[in-house]
């Protein structure tokens, strides 16, 4: 807030004090907004991961420590096939998101209408979740009448993770300079090799970033899976039947979710580290 | 926009400057690209987007006014699955799935709006700012249910605040309605809804120009002021878009409802799971379909009120005179 920027101006003695401890009484009310909603995202992570080294997840103490809910992974394989299809359906996901997002992102702001398409492709961003795996479960369903399963899924997948890896790519397609082109044309560059050497290499970023969320999106989707599923599971899926069950199987889900938790953040750090460090730099 | 990726406030100046000048090099550059290749694209993915996403939510509309007998789709359009809606106690669901998303966000709102004003203008510090927006934008992509689960460990009666509580000597009995009950569902729906409004809020108030924030207070007016006057009716384009962003999902809610309210908080949309399990399709159509609705109404009372508030063209007029 410039209320906040209101002290590191130079005049900013002709304030009053009262002024001043208001200001910054609002600074330390804002941080302590975002700290209290990123403490409540990360608190449970941190729990998770400690009560899976527990031997009983859902109390509340995590004593007494046991490995016992990992060795439960490795004696109970029926994780395996959920956790595999969902990597594979993520990874179909993310490359043809990265494929359309490239096409549609470079396509959009030579377009005529670049507002109204843009509008156009994030329309899956406004209807919630369970109404579009509804609304295409009765188009593929009841209508078109063809057996559900990872395909549909993966379909419902690229409506919902494709708006967000389209602007990814719209994010640097708009800051492209066409002047590079002109002069690879004018150099006698093919027009494929002015995408290849020229626009490619620029655009990189953005179409790296659409892949992730493509994957990450779909690795995590649950209500649309739930409707375009059929009778197959993914991990999101299973994880609920696991979790809402009440049965001895909860405790699993907790070593499994660990796993898969350091898994991700890793890749997740890299990526924004490449994002904001790196890119600013250069 | 919606879930946009969080952009520095110097890229986010470089696209509106990008953006500007995109007319003027929308026209010269089509003499250069191979416009077929463009207009081809473009054509491809509207047709592939109309099949995919328009025509399913027609068809879902359409489904709203069938009705089902002895488990079969009548395909004979009326108005009885939306009577039936509302002569079956849904309505009463309805407003509660609306009580508790607007809550949710009205929470979310009042929580992000300080923050992104003071990531966006207040911090200095660009590896801080990096940060905060790394771990706000991360939980986009965690497992709501195990999320969601551990709460149940932390809030039940014999959790984590329970005992703790018990053994300082607070209370002596384990309170009861910190799990499975209203508070619950809201309390462990704070989180995972809270990027979706943050994030638009903050870019749009990344983009808003220093300038006219010093200006405004070398004219002398109070924080308040400025606040009230120069940004908040500045940054309403990025309130809107996470209004929109979360009251959406909020009003579909069902991992957190169904994992922290026990059985005893039903939402709109555990009535469309339980009608999808009875293979009532019209019935899931039409409460599909009145979700969207809701929103739409919702989202058109905000601009309403918004419009009445703070005339935003009479803003935009004077910035540019």
């Amino acid at each position: 807030m410039n209320m906040a920027g209101i002290p590191l101006k130079s005049e900013a003695g002709k304030f009053s004090t009262g002024r001043y401890v208001a200001v910054n009484g609002w600074k330390v009310f804002a941080k302590a907004c975002g700290i209290f909603a990123i403490a409540l995202t990360y608190a449970p992570l941190i729990w998770l991961a400690v009560m899976s080294f527990s031997s009983r997840p859902l109390s509340g103490v995590p004593y007494p420590l046991s490995l016992e809910h990992y060795r439960a992974l490795t004696r109970n394989p029926a994780w395996l096939e959920p956790f595999a299809s969902s990597i594979i359906i993520g990874a179909l996901v993310a490359i043809v998101c990265m494929i359309l997002a490239t096409a549609v992102g470079r396509a959009i702001p030579r377009a005529r209408r670049p507002g109204g398409l843009v509008l156009f492709a994030i329309i899956p961003l406004f209807v919630p979740g369970m109404s579009m795996g509804a609304a295409l479960f009765i188009a593929f369903r009841t209508v078109l009448d063809l057996k559900l399963g990872y395909w549909a899924v993966f379909f419902g997948h690229v409506v919902w993770a494709l708006p967000f890896s389209l602007m990814m790519v719209l994010v640097i397609a708009v800051r492209f300079d066409y002047r590079l082109l002109e002069a690879a044309e004018d150099l006698g560059a093919s027009s494929w090799r002015r995408f290849w050497d020229v626009e490619f290499p620029i655009l990189r970023p953005g179409i790296v970033g659409a892949g992730l969320f493509g994957f990450l999106l779909s690795f995590n989707e649950i209500l649309r899976s739930t409707f375009l599923r059929g009778t197959e599971a993914t991990m999101p899926v299973w994880n609920w039947m696991m979790a809402a069950s009440q049965q001895s199987q909860v405790p699993i889900i907790f070593s499994l979710a660990t796993i898969v938790l350091f898994a991700t953040l890793p890749i997740l750090g890299g990526f924004f580290w490449l994002l904001f460090v790196k890119l600013d730099k250069d | 926009m919606a879930g946009a990726p969080p952009v520095s406030p110097r890229a986010a100046h470089l696209i509106l400057n990008h953006l500007i000048s995109m007319i003027y090099k929308i026209f010269r550059v089509s003499t250069i690209l191979s416009a077929d290749s463009v207009t081809w694209t473009v054509r491809v993915f509207i047709v592939l987007w109309s099949i995919l996403v328009i025509a399913p939510l027609l068809l879902l509309l359409a489904f709203s006014f069938f009705e089902t007998r002895s488990y079969m789709t009548v395909y004979d359009p009326s108005l009885k699955t939306w009577i039936s809606l509302f002569e079956s106690g849904r309505f009463e669901v309805a407003l509660r799935t609306m009580r508790i998303a607007v809550t949710v966000t009205l929470i979310e709102l009042i929580l992000a709006f300080p923050f992104a004003l003071w990531l966006a203008k207040g911090c200095k510090s660009k590896e801080t700012k990096a940060v905060f927006l790394a771990l706000l934008t991360i939980p986009f992509f965690l497992d709501l249910s195990s999320r969601s689960i551990v709460w149940r460990a932390i809030l039940g009666q014999a959790g984590g605040v329970n005992t703790a509580l018990m053994q300082l000597g607070v209370i002596s009995e384990p309170i009861d309605w910190l799990l499975y009950s209203e508070f619950s569902v809201h309390f462990g729906m704070i989180a995972p809804y809270f990027p979706t409004m943050f994030l638009p809020i903050f870019l749009v108030i990344s983009l808003i120009d220093d300038d006219l924030i010093n200006a405004s207070n070398d004219l002398g007016a109070s924080p308040a002021q400025t606040l009230r006057r120069v940004i908040i009716p500045l940054s309403l384009p990025g309130i809107l878009a996470g209004i929109v962003i979360t009251l959406g999902p909020a009003l579909a809610a069902w991992v957190e409802p169904g994992m922290l309210g026990g059985g005893f908080v039903n939402l709109l949309s555990h009535s469309i799971e339980s009608a999808y399990t009875a293979l009532r399709y019209p019935v899931v159509a039409a409460l599909s379909a009145f979700v969207i609705v809701l929103l739409a109404v919702i989202l058109v009372c905000v601009v309403l009120v918004v419009r009445r508030a703070a005339n935003i063209e009479n803003i935009f007029r004077q910035m540019h005179t």
